[in-house]
């Protein structure tokens, strides 16, 4: 009988699955956030489980592994292990050469150095300030008017970068809304958004060492306006992970519930 | 750096003054800088909703300029009866104890005038010798930490330190015994995940230290500006005991402040690390203490090429993001391979 491994990370915004077995991702799954991060787990696990052949299989897991903010909440976990080296595992499983992971997520932003065989070296976080995480974005998105996607796309097509200078949320609220009253067009102050961003990331990935090659994950990797604006800071180019970057960290979870399933 | 024992003479009370529980500081943020350390801004907030009005007077040691930014704002704001800034050298060597010296004398000069009391150098001594009981007790108990498994958590050991900085010394050299007999035969703790140390800022909150021991850890020894362990060591009884309090105060400093001595506050840390088999260091700064803010760069480094494991962290006082500390401390020892 297949052997079945699986990862699970609880985030502040939403909670991801996958599921592995001795070779390969046989299944994952990504739903918003539940208010109760044990439902929200539930949700996740079940929702993958549905991708499997035979979904029961999902009921007997030889191990899962929980992370993210809510891993000591995930009912059915063998043990959990923080985001930061479920991150750093996962972006190397995609990618040996990783040296640096970026991780910005919906409140939380990480930068992780890695060693050679795959363990964190270093990392930083940011404190409480939502500035340079998915909030951020979300916020701005509001005033905009537009969704996250558009956001994305809206940067690509700036004539200019509107200078968003304060790494507040609240007070970047405030200058948003002035640019929008001064008719500054969107595409400016969406790339400003990305830019503001991106350089906030840059600063706490500084605080590692950005060592090549560098690998972003968590939900905003998805967002393509700051990929763009983050390059150039590090200069060079973010390596691509062949996996949903918000998987990532369910990912690692999910590789290191095999490692030990497997006695390695 | 304010000597206890002068504190305590004579029928005094001391108390280090805390506010854990200060639910933001709108009222003191009026006063100081946003960059101003949040310890201080915390005691400015509580002096001004007259939490302290029961305090017959304030010393102060100008340790930093902080410190001395909360002197000047309470003698406008929320004026005490009896308010006193110890100027204290940051070098030591004979003419800075001779300096730190005479403060102390001028120091007892005006609380005798203010409060009527006996400061002579036979009051003093007697005071000596009942903090030194504390001492030596507290001292006692925090080698127990020294064991493996150690028979008491650091959250419980911060939890006397908060209690002893409150109350009357012969009061709690009681309890202390009862401790201590009571804990020589706590043997049955789990072993630890790790044992970690911790530096840095100094840590009047021990909720602090118990989110970092809820992730399996336990913390064995501590090293802030003054303590915890070690850091106890008894006061010198010598024949001049202020002269021997500044020389103490000096010698026995690790906060920054002090010029010139990191290399002695790095080995003494490097010592604790064998002494009490630490496998980690958690090296930490209370949010905008410059004194620790600058050190800790050098301190991460240098401690990282000794080949311990180093986490730094800049702590917030008043606590608060829990969720985020554990994350970093599980991480940690993750990487420790624990």
């Amino acid at each position: 009988m297949t052997r079945l491994y699986a990862g699970c990370d609880v985030g502040s915004t939403t909670g991801k699955v996958v599921i592995l077995d001795d070779h390969q991702v046989v299944a994952t799954a990504l739903i918003p956030s539940e208010v109760d991060p044990a439902d929200t787990a539930r949700l996740a696990l079940d929702l993958a489980a549905s991708y499997l052949p035979d979904p029961s299989a999902a009921r007997s897991l030889a191990r899962l592994v929980g992370t993210g903010y809510g891993r000591n909440e995930v009912p059915f976990a063998d043990e959990n292990i923080s985001e930061i080296t479920c991150h750093a595992v996962g972006a190397q499983a995609c990618n040996p050469s990783v040296r640096t992971v970026i991780d910005v997520g919906g409140q939380d932003v990480k930068a992780i150095a890695l060693n050679p065989d795959g363990t964190v070296l270093d990392f930083a976080m940011n404190d409480k300030c939502a500035a340079g995480t998915g909030r951020f974005f979300e916020a701005m998105a509001r005033i905009l008017r537009i969704d996250l996607d558009r956001l994305s796309e809206l940067s690509a097509a700036a004539a200019s970068v509107a200078p968003i200078t304060s790494q507040c949320s609240v007070f970047a609220e405030t200058e948003v809304v002035s640019l929008i009253a001064r008719r500054t067009p969107p595409p400016d102050i969406a790339a400003g958004i990305q830019l503001a961003v991106a350089r906030r990331v840059y600063a706490l990935a500084r605080r590692v060492g950005v060592q090549p090659a560098v690998a972003m994950t968590g939900g905003c990797a998805k967002n393509h306006g700051l990929v763009l604006a983050l390059q150039p800071l590090l200069r060079q180019e973010l390596v691509p992970l062949d996996m949903d970057p918000q998987l990532i960290g369910a990912l690692g979870a999910a590789v290191l519930a095999r490692r030990k399933g497997m006695g390695r | 750096m304010v000597p206890r024992p002068i504190l305590s003479a004579g029928g005094l009370f001391p108390v280090r003054l805390r506010s854990p529980e200060v639910m933001g500081t709108p009222l003191a943020d009026t006063y100081l800088s946003s960059v101003t350390c949040q310890y201080v801004r915390a005691l400015l907030e509580l002096a001004m909703e007259d939490r302290f009005s029961d305090l017959d007077g304030w010393v102060f040691a100008a340790s930093c300029d902080h410190l001395r930014r909360l002197a000047d704002n309470l003698l406008h704001v929320a004026p005490p009866n009896f308010l006193h800034v110890l100027d204290v050298p940051h070098r030591v060597g004979e003419e800075a104890i001779t300096w730190l010296a005479d403060e102390l004398r001028n120091l007892c000069v005006k609380m005798e005038h203010q409060f009527g009391v006996d400061l002579s150098d036979e009051a003093l001594t007697k005071a000596i010798w009942r903090e030194n009981e504390v001492l030596s007790r507290l001292e006692r108990i925090g080698r127990l930490r020294r064991d493996d498994p150690p028979a008491l958590f650091g959250t419980d050991f911060h939890r006397l330190l908060a209690a002893w900085q409150v109350t009357p010394p012969a009061w709690f050299a009681n309890t202390l015994g009862s401790l201590e007999n009571a804990l020589d035969s706590s043997t049955d703790r789990p072993p630890a995940r790790a044992r970690l140390m911790v530096c840095g800022s100094q840590i009047d909150q021990p909720r602090w230290i118990e989110v970092v021991e809820s992730v399996g850890t336990v913390i064995v020894a501590d090293r802030f500006c003054f303590g915890s362990i070690p850091g106890l060591e008894p006061w010198p009884v010598g024949v001049d005991p202020i002269r021997s309090m500044a020389e103490w105060l000096l010698v026995g400093s690790a906060c920054p402040r002090m010029m010139e001595r990191f290399d002695s506050r790095l080995e003494r840390i490097q010592q604790v690390v064998r002494e009490y088999r630490v496998d980690g260091v958690v090296v930490q700064s209370l949010k905008f203490c410059d004194l620790w803010g600058i050190e800790l760069a050098a301190l991460t480094r240098a401690l990282r090429e000794l080949g311990i494991p180093v986490l730094r962290l800049e702590r917030e006082y008043g606590g608060g993001g829990e969720g985020q500390l554990r994350t970093r401390v599980q991480a940690f020892l993750e990487s420790m391979g624990r």
